[in-house]
């Protein structure tokens, strides 16, 4: 390795971005932008969702149940409707996610503990908003039964306390209120640093089709120092926006940061190093950009994106892809940033998977020079 | 000369690619301080050839010295010693001349005396001191290409092997390009050359002729000129459409090509075929003038030698 | 004009010929792609690591403990005697959910009025799976809580019966996740390489310095344009066919409603995402500018399909911004084509 080439390489990489302003914004920009707007969609809190509701009984008692369910924010009321086809047809077009049918004899079943006399409808094409639906109407619903359970087993001349169950007292830590976007906006940050690995997917193959990587060949340099070079600018571009990105994290979507801010940068220059190391290697594969991209978004992107245990949690994935996960650098990096942000741990807790990443980027790194050969075919 | 070994000494250099052989079964020998040309039609092997002796290529048989390496075995220790200048070499566009310079200078380890005085007599030699600072893609071509071969220039290689390096100049720059090679010749650089051009390969101490992989001629150009069977007849007719059609299947006559309005035929014998032709052109009407035998050029010499092969 | 614009597109099929491959690859990447992805994920949460201190050790508290272990959410890996074992464990992210049994649980069960506390502490550091753990074991503690109070108050099923509302799903009647992501998504991969596709196609051409040739050739912009589209779509077409029948085949997701319907509506969706494509292409200098661009879109894009959250959940100004994104009615046209059967009325047995 001579620092020397490595530098004249480097520099000359830095310089070519730099003149090209609007690949220039992009570059640096890119993966703030794209957080900003998957944090924004995944920090939507569900609410309002649309149902309908078909009260056969229309009693005191009915009317009530339906306006303590439509009390809150949580569920809006589309409509209020007289018969089963509306509902058929509302939820074929998409208009309510749930519907909510009072049988005609509620109340008399109610009062005589002969069952809950309601039926749900949800949408199965949307179950998040269903199971939303379904878990504040069975809330509401379920106030009203306990008022009534109540009244019968005081009646019956039972004791109250008899009836009930397991006390569950659930703490959760880290993330009290269980909002999704205290642990998703981390993991979005591990999925969107990776884009510079993109970028230098293309750099080797943008050589390529210019025609200067020919000439580039015919000198002395060396394979490790030619593709390290190229690594370097996206290396910085890249700590950017670990400097930025967390600042757009927590004040504008107030995740919380406990940890140590020096230890998240030092880990996330590693990954880097590790995900930019994957980026190398299917530059090194492609002789055109147009298919460095292609390769890229399936192995870097997207993986990155649904195999990373961000969304979907890698203990239930089947054995051959938690295999996969673990190859991928993206994957030990969520687990770097959930643990900084959420719980601050330290580098005791988190050294496996600095380790890790290094391992990784190392691995990389040799295979893409390995395979990387200073000829023309 | 025999006893200085050559700088590049080649037995049996083959390459294949999936369809094709592209360089057959290569002998040659170039001694240090040679100015040689490698011309032949498309597709005759000469990128190849120059792009296996820069060790871009692997080889498929036979062996190569190259400034005293082996190719097969050490192709990278051959490189500091070679400049080499690809067809299409393209500089980094958005890179200054100077930073496009600077920069393989430090890829040749250039120490940084020698560094600023390669710069500046290079590009005072191609003429762009004036044009340091402006971006590569603001240049001419002609400028683009002198600024090609100065990066290849400048760690000063003993061995230079160039690609066709005139193609698309103006004529200007390309005398001013052959300037600077010239001067590299005399002071004791060999050069490599590959090109179209038959005028170029007039100025070269030898020519190599390249043909479908093989290497069929190889020798100094004067030589092979006079090697050529026929001789040249220039005349001027009034009508030359006419006097071409007519003229192109007389028996002895082996081939015509237009200049503007005059045609140079080769003839087996001018004392034979001459009055033979000036009785055709006399027959039709077609008057002429400024007939006279000229000498093979390189072109003639060359394009019978092929017509010679494949027959 | 016809003639014009059949010799360009047969130039670009030639193109298209020699660099064969890369059409090909996103074609087959995408749908192997698709294939992992939707293997790997339409799944439900299951094998979450679950640690158990049980400081009754008594039958009752096995019985739960096996109770939450044949949920199929959990592993139980260990049980452990202290709450540091626990502590470490949930700090370093190894358990998703800890169930920690009072002594006197079992005694407290057998009495006629006992109400055991349980206490159980979710790893908040992974919503997803959290959310799933506690549900899971609410539901647990639910049936044998009412277990519990049948025999305490002395009645039988029956009586207590239907104290959950009757549920019915309609269109998905399994809950199966793959109905509801691989919908979302052959969305998404489509959407990608429709864009890509379209952006680079002429983006290439500018960057390599072939445009120019082109436009001095005597076609009109429109032709140029049309020239280039057709392969684009074709290649959507076939990828939008060959997503589909994975998601079908190997997913199970149905095909309820009419294809006729189906293959119009994506017609114009491609013709749509074409569209944006080449307005990329056109702002675009570089391939490198016009993928991280096609980047920005498709992401936008994506958050509109309600992938992650629902669109009704939004801000009222991102309400109106989606109707204006082809991807989210599109995901619609999906899902209601496809699940639902729409358009055409569809019999209660295809409702579960």
């Amino acid at each position: 390795m001579s620092f020397r080439h490595l530098r004249a390489v480097t520099r000359k990489e830095i310089f070519h971005i730099l003149r090209d302003r609007m690949t220039l914004v992009l570059v640096l920009f890119t993966p703030t932008i794209l957080l900003f707007i998957m944090a924004y969609a995944i920090t939507v809190d569900i609410r309002q969702v649309p149902i309908a509701i078909l009260d056969y009984e229309r009693s005191a008692i009915s009317r009530s149940l339906i306006q303590q369910i439509t009390a809150g924010d949580d569920l809006e009321l589309f409509s209020q409707v007289d018969s089963f086809d509306e509902i058929e047809h509302l939820l074929i077009q998409g208009e309510i996610k749930a519907a909510l049918i009072i049988d005609p004899n509620f109340s008399s079943d109610l009062f005589s503990l002969r069952g809950l006399p309601i039926q749900i409808i949800i949408d199965g094409t949307e179950p998040q908003s269903g199971a939303y639906a379904v878990d504040h109407i069975a809330l509401r619903a379920e106030e009203l039964i306990n008022i009534q359970l109540t009244r019968q087993i005081q009646a019956l001349g039972l004791d109250l306390d008899s009836i009930q169950p397991i006390d569950l007292r659930i703490r959760t830590w880290f993330n009290p209120s269980l909002k999704p976007r205290v642990d998703l906006v981390p993991g979005l940050i591990s999925m969107v640093l990776g884009l510079p690995a993109l970028s230098v997917a293309l750099t080797l193959s943008h050589e390529r089709e210019h025609g200067t990587l020919e000439q580039l060949l015919a000198t002395p340099i060396s394979r490790v120092d030619l593709l390290f070079g190229k690594m370097i600018p996206y290396i910085f571009f890249g700590l950017l926006n670990v400097i930025l990105i967390p600042l757009v994290a927590i004040a504008w979507f107030r995740i919380p940061f406990n940890g140590n801010f020096l230890l998240y940068f030092a880990l996330s220059t590693i990954f880097l190093f590790a995900i930019l190391g994957l980026g190398t290697i299917v530059g090194v594969f492609m002789r055109t950009q147009a298919a460095a991209l292609a390769l890229s978004f399936l192995v870097i992107f997207f993986p990155g994106f649904f195999l990373t245990g961000i969304f979907f949690p890698i203990a239930s994935m089947p054995e051959i892809a938690r295999l996969e996960a673990l190859a991928l650098p993206g994957t030990h990096y969520a687990i770097i940033t959930r643990g900084v942000f959420l719980p601050g741990v330290g580098l005791d807790i988190l050294w496996p998977y600095g380790v890790m990443l290094l391992g990784l980027g190392m691995a990389f790194i040799a295979i893409a020079a390995l395979f990387f050969r200073k000829k023309l075919a | 000369m025999n006893s200085i070994s050559p700088i590049i000494l080649t037995q049996g250099l083959s390459r294949d690619f999936k369809s094709n052989r592209a360089v057959d079964r290569l002998d040659i020998s170039i001694q240090p301080g040679e100015l040689f040309g490698i011309v032949g039609p498309d597709g005759a092997g000469k990128t190849t050839t120059l792009r296996l002796l820069a060790g871009l290529l692997d080889i498929s048989d036979g062996s190569a010295q190259v400034v005293g390496f082996n190719l097969k075995k050490n192709p990278e220790s051959v490189k500091p010693k070679v400049g080499y200048m690809a067809q299409e070499f393209s500089l980094y566009a958005e890179l200054s001349v100077l930073e496009n310079l600077t920069f393989f200078a430090e890829l040749y380890d250039l120490d940084k005396n020698q560094m600023r005085e390669r710069r500046d007599s290079l590009l005072e030699f191609a003429g762009l001191t004036e044009f340091k600072q402006r971006r590569a893609d603001k240049l001419s071509g002609g400028m683009q290409k002198k600024l090609s071969l100065a990066c290849t220039l400048i760690h000063n290689p003993p061995l230079l092997l160039l690609d066709e390096p005139t193609t698309g100049v103006d004529p200007i720059s390309r005398r001013e390009f052959w300037n600077i090679l010239t001067d590299l010749h005399l002071h004791g650089t060999t050069i490599l050359i590959s090109t179209p051009y038959m005028d170029e390969a007039d100025r070269c101490t030898r020519v190599g002729l390249m043909y479908q992989g093989r290497l069929v001629e190889c020798a100094p150009p004067h030589e092979i000129r006079a090697n050529l069977k026929g001789e040249l007849v220039e005349i001027t007719p009034s009508d030359w459409k006419q006097a071409l059609q007519l003229l192109e299947d007389l028996p002895g006559i082996i081939a015509i090509q237009t200049y503007g309005e005059s045609l140079h035929i080769l003839v087996n014998s001018v004392d034979e075929q001459l009055p033979e032709i000036k009785n055709v052109l006399h027959k039709h009407d077609i008057k002429y003038q400024n007939v006279r035998q000229t000498s093979a050029r390189m072109e003639e010499a060359f394009i019978s030698l092929i017509r010679q092969i494949e027959a | 004009m016809l003639k014009r614009i059949w010799a360009l597109v047969r130039k670009e099929f030639t193109h298209l010929r020699h660099d064969w491959w890369l059409p090909a690859f996103m074609l087959i990447g995408g749908a192997m792609e698709l294939l992992l992805i939707g293997w790997a994920t339409s799944r439900p949460i299951t094998n979450l690591p679950l640690m158990v201190l049980d400081h009754d050790r008594s039958p009752g508290s096995r019985e739960l403990v096996a109770a939450l272990e044949n949920t199929n959410t959990f592993r139980i890996d260990e049980h452990v005697s202290d709450m540091a074992a626990i502590e470490s464990a949930i700090e370093r992210g190894e358990i998703n959910a800890a169930v920690i049994i009072p002594p006197d649980y079992f005694d407290m069960i057998n009495t006629s009025s006992g109400t055991p506390t349980l206490v159980v502490i979710l790893n908040g550091a992974e919503s997803i799976p959290a959310t799933e753990a506690m549900r899971t074991i609410e539901g647990v503690t639910r049936e044998i809580g009412e277990r519990i109070v049948l025999e305490r108050l002395n009645l039988n099923q029956d009586q207590l019966a239907g104290f959950n509302p009757s549920l019915r799903v309609w269109f998905n009647a399994t809950l199966s996740e793959a109905l509801y992501t691989t919908p979302a998504e052959l969305g998404l991969m489509l959407e990608f390489t429709i864009l890509l596709f379209a952006a680079l196609s002429f983006t290439r051409e500018r960057e390599l310095g072939t445009l120019e040739q082109l436009l001095v050739m005597p076609f009109t912009s429109l032709e140029i344009v049309l020239g280039k589209s057709i392969p684009v779509i074709l290649v959507g077409f076939i990828d939008f066919i060959l997503l589909l029948g994975i998601t079908n085949l190997a997913f199970g997701v149905p095909v309820r409603g009419p294809v006729p319907l189906l293959l119009v509506l994506i017609f114009i969706y491609i013709l749509v995402e074409l569209g944006k494509g080449f307005v990329i292409s056109i702002i675009s200098r570089t391939q490198h500018q016009a993928f991280l661009l096609v980047l920005i879109v498709g992401m936008i894009d994506f958050m509109f399909t309600g992938y992650a959250a629902p669109v009704e959940s939004m801000p009222e100004v991102l309400q109106v911004i989606a109707n204006a994104v082809p991807a989210h009615h599109m995901l619609a046209i999906l899902r209601g084509i496809l699940l639902k059967g729409s358009y055409g009325k569809g019999d209660p047995e295809h409702h579960g």
